[in-house]
């Protein structure tokens, strides 16, 4: 009498276990993702702080550059006044390639290339963009950590009871990892 | 690709059960160990003895470990790296952080010429990394990157920890071996009854052998666990052509150098920083058979 007591107790006590596992498991995937959103977040604040600085260095240089100047600076306006973060990764996206086609005129203007302000600030957002692509690399495995554990067994079950679900992956064409240019000796 | 994006939860926490176990076994064998001594010596009481162990070892082991960080990078003579002047150390390393959602680690920089890298400390929240200066010199970006994503996932995994715990309990075994063995020179002979002569024997060869296993335990691990971290770093990296470059060029240029460091701190480099001939002495595995798997990845 008194073991098959022990025994159920036992069992209950387990179950509970499982509960508080799975309970905490979910809270802290779904943190892990949050946490890495505002990672993505702070790198692409910190890129388009960077712009004015930039333009300002190139300014002297680069006056006949027109076109590429606005879309630079148009894309720093997007990525400022986008609201969620789909529409600030997007914005940040446009703002790289338009970087991109910045840098890639700068190659025309040996001075510029010289100048030291222009190259500390090249290298920062060549290494945001790096930070950009690991945020975002963090917080896709992140979803999917957290959509295998809600999606298979028994987690799923816990899942369905606490009320907690899939998360879905940021729908935007992924950001190419920038090949190292240089190599500091 | 696909089979290294696992979960690595399972691997952290087998580190941490295995680190606890450890504790309790070396705690377990080391009572073991000075009950036999107060017993082969006779004329002391045992218990208290045990106790006075038990304590004494306890409190070194809470001492080491809360400042092993300290100790390592002490012991290497390594110097906190300005943020300023070595901006792209931090710039990769910041990036590895996101890549792997770890907290940002200290970071250290050690004179010597050889391109090696150590991690260490007791949790990911106080963890150092600590890079040579020939690393920074003579490995390029990519190559730097690779070799960081390696130590990142040193902390990741909770190795740091279990290696500063195997690294403190084989130093405690020793100690307390070596005591036992040389007090035994200044024993008198006029212990003459069989049981103190059998304890006295099993004594021995506890403190002969206990250093002994739990070293080589330790070598077996720090091996299998290299393996682990390369495959991590890919994983944080996604393509292992910087750590693959990197262990070439190591191959190539620590042909002649070396770093003298204690046996207890060999095994949290990158690659084994002193050159020893015997492999079952390694405490890293062959550079070659790391290149190959990575290239399989």
């Amino acid at each position: 009498m008194v073991t098959s007591w022990l025994i159920g107790v036992a069992i209950l006590i387990l179950i509970a276990i499982f509960f508080f596992i799975y309970y905490n498991k979910f809270i802290r995937l779904n943190n892990q993702i949050d946490n890495s959103l505002a990672q993505i977040d702070v790198q692409l604040k910190k890129r388009a702080d960077l712009v004015p600085n930039l333009l300002e260095s190139v300014k002297g240089y680069m006056k006949h550059e027109k076109t590429v100047i606005t879309e630079v600076t148009n894309a720093r306006k997007v990525l400022v006044g986008a609201k969620d973060v789909v529409g600030k990764v997007k914005a940040g996206n446009a703002l790289q390639t338009a970087l991109g086609h910045l840098f890639a005129i700068a190659e025309n203007y040996p001075n510029l290339k010289a100048n030291e302000n222009f190259l500390q600030l090249q290298n920062e957002l060549s290494a945001i963009e790096d930070k950009v692509a690991y945020a975002r690399q963090y917080y896709n495995d992140a979803i999917l950590s957290l959509n295998t554990s809600v999606t298979t067994l028994p987690g799923k079950w816990f899942a369905s009871i606490y009320g907690f679900g899939k998360r879905e992956y940021l729908q935007i064409p992924a950001e190419s990892r920038a090949v190292p240019k240089v190599s500091f000796e | 690709m696909e089979n290294i994006r696992i979960s690595f939860h399972e691997e952290i926490r087998k580190n941490k059960i295995y680190s606890t176990i450890l504790i309790f076994v070396v705690l377990f064998f080391l009572v073991a160990l000075v009950y036999v001594i107060g017993l082969a010596i006779g004329g002391v009481d045992v218990f208290i003895l045990s106790i006075l162990a038990v304590v004494i070892s306890v409190s070194y082991v809470l001492l080491t470990y809360y400042n092993s960080d300290k100790i390592a990078i002490a012991s290497v003579g390594a110097k906190f790296a300005n943020p300023s002047t070595h901006k792209n150390y931090y710039d990769l390393v910041e990036g590895l952080t996101l890549a792997s959602g770890m907290p940002m680690p200290k970071l250290y920089i050690m004179e010597s010429e050889q391109i090696n890298a150590f991690a260490s400390g007791r949790s990911p929240d106080k963890a150092v990394i600590c890079i040579t200066t020939g690393a920074l010199k003579k490995l390029n970006k990519q190559e730097l990157e690779g070799v960081l994503a390696h130590e990142i996932s040193h902390v990741a995994n909770y190795d740091i920890r279990f290696m500063t715990i195997t690294a403190v309990m084989v130093g405690l075994i020793s100690i307390i071996s070596q005591i036992f063995l040389r007090s035994l020179w200044f024993q008198g002979n006029n212990r003459n009854d069989k049981s103190s002569t059998i304890f006295m024997l099993i004594g021995i060869a506890l403190a002969i052998l206990a250093p002994i296993a739990v070293f080589f335990v330790q070598l077996a691990i720090s091996r299998k666990r290299e393996y682990g971290a390369d495959a991590s770093a890919v994983k944080f990296m996604r393509t292992p052509t910087g750590l693959i470059n990197a262990l070439e060029k190591i191959k190539r240029e620590n042909e002649d150098v070396e770093i003298k460091v204690s046996s207890a701190i060999a095994p949290l480099f990158l690659v084994k920083p002193s050159k020893k001939t015997k492999e079952l002495f390694q405490t890293h595995p062959d550079i070659n058979k790391r290149i190959e798997k990575l290239k399989k990845m």
